[in-house]
């Protein structure tokens, strides 16, 4: 079960009225995130492939894809103006306070060197130890991460190592600079269930050793509930609902939440159905105005359909939602009987 | 908890010894063609060094003299014996030995390709470095058209171009002649500057665009996303990182370019009046002297194959996976790699 | 053809193909176009710059450089054409055959086109006019067997990558006959291929062709040649440095234009068909290690 953070810790990350466009700033991908990370905290992005976490994510790690800027908003990392940030105040802040893991870990370590010199560079480059310094802290690393026989994966080629080894590996170089925010961007997606447990665990462990902050983007809803303390669900470019994990999982304020649930199958559904949820998300700037789920959501109404785009507002103690309806339903979360407004 | 480290490092099948293995069956193909060559000469050497004058007699103790009345198997196998401890046999008309010419001409043509060689790999790498920094900028551009240009100006109009403009009009620098660089090593850069210049050019523009390529995609790539995640400079990750991994297709390039460099200079070494190789090969072939063209052919080749050797030695450097035995399984992120589940939680 | 109209549709491969048609009106009819005797000295009038009477000027025995342009056409480009028709018959045959007629002979092969790839090309054709005389034919010939293992490669790994699709698998499979496989699915398939390589080695023993008329071998010294002309010129850079411009020019074009041409076709179909083999290019390790798998 995901720790609950000290109520009032310092916020890590903050991001207020982000938005993303494509294209070259023709189309709009993300509007209108706002939310924080606190010291010791874990949030989780979750969405469909295209719903804007991944942007987001990137844009707080400054590698956006070409053609994708940041338009409007900010996004503070302790008291550093990130979308203000030059290449070389994002070379000064990437490896010491923020980290970043990916999906596909491979392709991220360089192939033709060993990853002990892989997570050893910039040990000397940027925090000057020397070369055996470096090693043996590499190889400290390498064990913290839960890799067996260190100094021996610490000569090792990435194409020797399997995929799990590597993704400890690449968790091993993010927290290398004691980092204030580690972004894992979909870093299980690609490993199989047992791996990715063990991987989710490690990342649990390292959060509650380090005290370091963590922002968690996954398209699975199950991967976020395991570990992160707060989830924030996108739908096409907009949080459509944000809340404390267990709040939003057994009571979801959203009718997207509660459809992401089902085809999750988190909890005991009586009946297991393959769920699906029909029709398509809206391809970047071709959302409806109003309420940009109302074409596939079963509680649509007249009102969903204004032309005025939704506002997230609050929804109870430390949750909000973009719903217009959502005083009117009650949803269905895990472990409960379905009720349908 | 913990992870197993696998156990399957295949050994290496000894790459060199390979390399090595294949490339001597080429020299010795390459030897075969050599001789075959200087076999189908129509030449009869005694009568042409001995004259008009020669009885029949004389001009069969001549060629019983060169050994030109043995079956040709026996021929070739004495002459590629002797070639390789260092004897080449004599000219037939100035009975100066083989390997001695050779020798007194392989250092010009080694120091100049040496010489054009660095050039080609200076203004090559900056051009392919700049042009894939600016991907389709104007610096993309221009170094593109140049390339394009280069690629179909031979080098000897260059070569006459160069004199027309730096030697005759500025007066700047010899348009002929060398001095060897043991003697006096200013005077051999200017002597050499032109010619190597002259002989960089295309080999520089094959070097450009195949860097350029390879810097492109490998620009692309995850894993430098991945480092200068980790907090290194952009510099850093395009020297350490990106272009040890996109030098390969360039090196290959470079390797192509060293038979253009060493054999191929024939008419610039002509224009710039240079006493190697080509000049020799060139002079024996005006007077058919049989054992001079196949000793100069048969050095020729032998500087390629080493020079392949070194570009593969330096490729195989370049890819750890066929350090150790695994085939293009770097280049790939080959998921086959990923076979090995993690160990049990301990 | 598909490739040939493809090829067509671009703007740029119009002008190069409208260039290489020029060149071969000029290697056919250029002795007749020139306007005066390409070896007629007049020499009362040496190294003149361009005039009425002589369009592009004379050389240093005043003779008209335009008459000797247009007349030493025809040699380097029949010579060229020699050396890559060798270069195409001494190529495909074997690169083809070497995927069908057993191990011994694809190792034989393999390691006579390294070998042959290991010679200095310009150097052996010399070697070749030195041994055998000094004839433009005996040097062609020469570069003519140094060009083939570019075709022989080239026609390996397409016929190689397709031995391996699905419908030719098929037809052998289900009892075609070599010869019918080869000509009905491979060869169309080669074809674009080769022409990509044809036009590049057109090139390149246009190159060498003007190398060895330059070093004035292959041709007797009156005879007019864009090589020649380009010796001669250089001996006289002082009084004429923009001489050697006019046949450097002619050179650069014709060379232009075929690469251009190539590309042209590479882009217009061949495409896929010489992926494999640029790949192979840039690791001939690696496609040695690829021919080892498919032989075993």
């Amino acid at each position: 079960m995901p720790l609950s953070p000290p109520e009032q810790a310092p916020e890590v990350l903050a991001v207020e009225g982000l938005r993303i466009t494509v294209n070259g700033g023709r189309t709009e991908a993300v509007r209108d995130v706002s939310f924080t990370v606190r010291a010791g905290e874990s949030v989780g992005l979750v969405g469909e492939s295209g719903s804007g976490k991944t942007l987001t994510c990137r844009s707080v790690l400054g590698v956006l894809p070409p053609g994708c800027a940041v338009a409007e908003g900010t996004a503070r990392l302790g008291d550093t103006e990130l979308t203000a940030l030059d290449r070389r105040g994002w070379e000064r802040l990437r490896g010491q306070r923020l980290g970043a893991v990916f999906q596909d870990p491979a392709s991220y370590l360089n192939p033709s060197l060993t990853v002990g010199r892989q997570l050893a560079e910039p040990l000397r480059v940027r925090q000057g130890l020397s070369r055996s310094e470096a090693r043996e802290r590499a190889v400290q690393l390498l064990g913290a991460v839960g890799l067996h026989q260190p100094e021996e994966v610490f000569h090792r080629y990435p194409f020797e190592l399997s995929g799990g080894m590597l993704q400890r590996v690449l968790i091993a170089t993010a927290v290398a600079g004691d980092p204030e925010l580690l972004v894992a961007d979909e870093a299980t997606t690609a490993l199989d269930t047992v791996v990715q447990a063990e991987v989710l665990d490690l990342l649990a462990q390292l959060r509650a050793e380090r005290g370091l902050a963590l922002l968690l983007v996954s398209h699975d809803l199950a991967v976020v509930a395991e570990v992160c303390d707060r989830i924030l669900v996108f739908y096409a470019g907009e949080v459509v609902e944000d809340g404390p994990t267990e709040q939003v999982l057994a009571a979801p304020a959203h009718p997207y939440t509660e459809a992401l649930l089902r085809v999750a199958s988190i909890g005991d559904w009586g009946r297991r159905e393959l769920a699906v949820i029909p029709g398509r998300p809206p391809e970047a700037g071709e959302a409806p105005t109003g309420c940009r789920f109302a074409d596939r959501c079963e509680y649509a109404a007249p009102q969903c359909r204004s032309d005025q785009p939704v506002p997230l507002r609050p929804a109870g103690e430390g949750r909000r939602t973009r719903c217009v309806r959502a005083d009117d339903l009650a949803l269905a979360g895990t472990g409960r009987e379905e009720v349908t407004a | 908890m913990s992870a197993a480290l696998p156990a399957r490092i295949a050994r290496a099948p000894k790459p060199l010894a390979q390399g090595l293995l294949t490339t001597a069956t080429v020299f010795l193909l390459a030897s075969v063609l050599t001789f075959g060559l200087g076999a189908l000469s129509s030449a009869n050497p005694g009568a042409a060094v001995l004259g008009d004058t020669a009885t029949p007699a004389d001009i069969a103790r001549m060629n019983h003299q060169f050994g030109l009345d043995r079956p040709l198997p026996v021929q070739f196998l004495s002459w590629l014996g002797h070639a390789l401890h260092g004897d080449l046999g004599r000219s037939w008309f100035t009975t100066v030995p083989v390997a001695q010419s050779v020798w007194q001409a392989l250092p010009v043509d080694l120091s100049v390709a040496g010489l054009a060689l660095l050039m080609a790999v200076l203004l090559g790498g900056a051009g392919g470095i700049a042009a894939a920094l600016s991907n389709g900028g104007k610096v993309d551009r221009a170094v593109t058209a140049v390339c394009a240009v280069l690629g179909t100006l031979p080098a000897f109009v260059i070569a006459i171009g160069l004199i027309a403009v730096v030697s005759v009009q500025l007066g700047a620098l010899p348009s002929g002649g060398y001095v060897p660089f043991g003697q006096d090593p200013v005077q051999w850069l200017r002597f050499s500057l032109l010619p190597a210049f002259a002989l960089s050019l295309e080999a520089a523009a094959g070097i450009a665009r195949q860097l350029r390529t390879s810097l492109v995609g490998a620009l692309r790539e995850n894993y430098v996303t991945g480092a200068s995640m980790r907090g290194l400079s952009s510099r850093r990750v395009l020297f350490g990182h990106v272009l040890r991994n996109a030098a390969g297709p360039a090196l290959t390039v470079l390797g192509m370019s060293v038979p253009m460099l060493i054999g191929g200079a024939v008419v610039t070494e002509r224009i710039f009046n240079l006493p190697g190789i080509a000049q020799l090969a060139l002079q024996a072939a005006q007077e058919h002297d049989v054992p001079v063209i196949q000793g100069t052919l048969l050095v020729t080749t032998s500087v390629v194959l080493i020079a392949n050797l070194a570009v593969n030695a330096g490729l195989a450097a370049l890819n750890p996976a066929a350090r150790r035995g695994r085939r293009g399984a770097a280049a790939s992120g080959d998921p086959v790699a990923i076979s090995i589940p993690e160990g049990a939680t301990a | 053809m598909r490739t040939l109209r493809n090829t067509l549709r671009v703007p740029v491969a119009r002008g190069a193909l409208a260039v290489l048609l020029l060149v071969a009106l000029l290697a056919v009819f250029g002795g007749q176009l020139a306007p005066q005797d390409p070896l007629a000295q007049d020499t009362a009038h040496v190294l003149q710059g361009p005039s009425g009477a002589h369009l592009l000027g004379t050389d240093y025995l005043g003779r008209d450089v335009l008459s000797r342009l247009l007349s030493g056409t025809g040699l380097s480009v029949a010579g060229a054409l020699e050396a890559v028709g060798a270069a195409l018959v001494l190529g495909i045959v074997p690169g083809l055959a070497s995927l069908w007629l057993g191990r011994v002979f694809e190792w034989t092969a393999l390691r006579a086109v390294d070998a042959l790839m290991a010679l200095p090309f310009t150097l052996f054709a010399i070697a070749a006019v030195g041994v055998l005389g000094n004839g433009l034919h005996q040097a062609m010939l020469a570069l003519g067997v140094l060009l083939a293992p570019l075709f022989f490669r080239v026609t390996r790994a397409a016929a190689l990558g397709l031995r391996q699709v699905p419908y030719v698998e098929a037809a052998e499979l289900m009892g075609a006959s070599r010869s019918w496989v080869l000509r009905r699915h491979i060869w169309s398939k080669v074809l674009p291929t080769v022409a990509v390589t044809t036009a590049q080695a057109l090139a390149t023993s246009l190159l060498t062709v003007t190398s060895l008329t330059f070093l004035g071998l292959g041709v007797q010294p009156p005879a007019p040649t864009w090589g020649g002309m380009l010796a001669s010129d250089l001996g006289f850079l002082a009084q004429q440095p923009w001489a050697p411009v006019l046949p450097g020019v002619l050179i650069m074009l014709t060379v232009g234009a075929l690469h251009l041409l190539a590309d042209a076709l590479r882009d217009g179909g061949a495409a896929d068909a010489v992926r494999p083999v640029r790949a192979a290019a840039t690791a001939p390790v690696r496609e040695e290690k690829a021919d080892a798998a498919v032989a075993a």
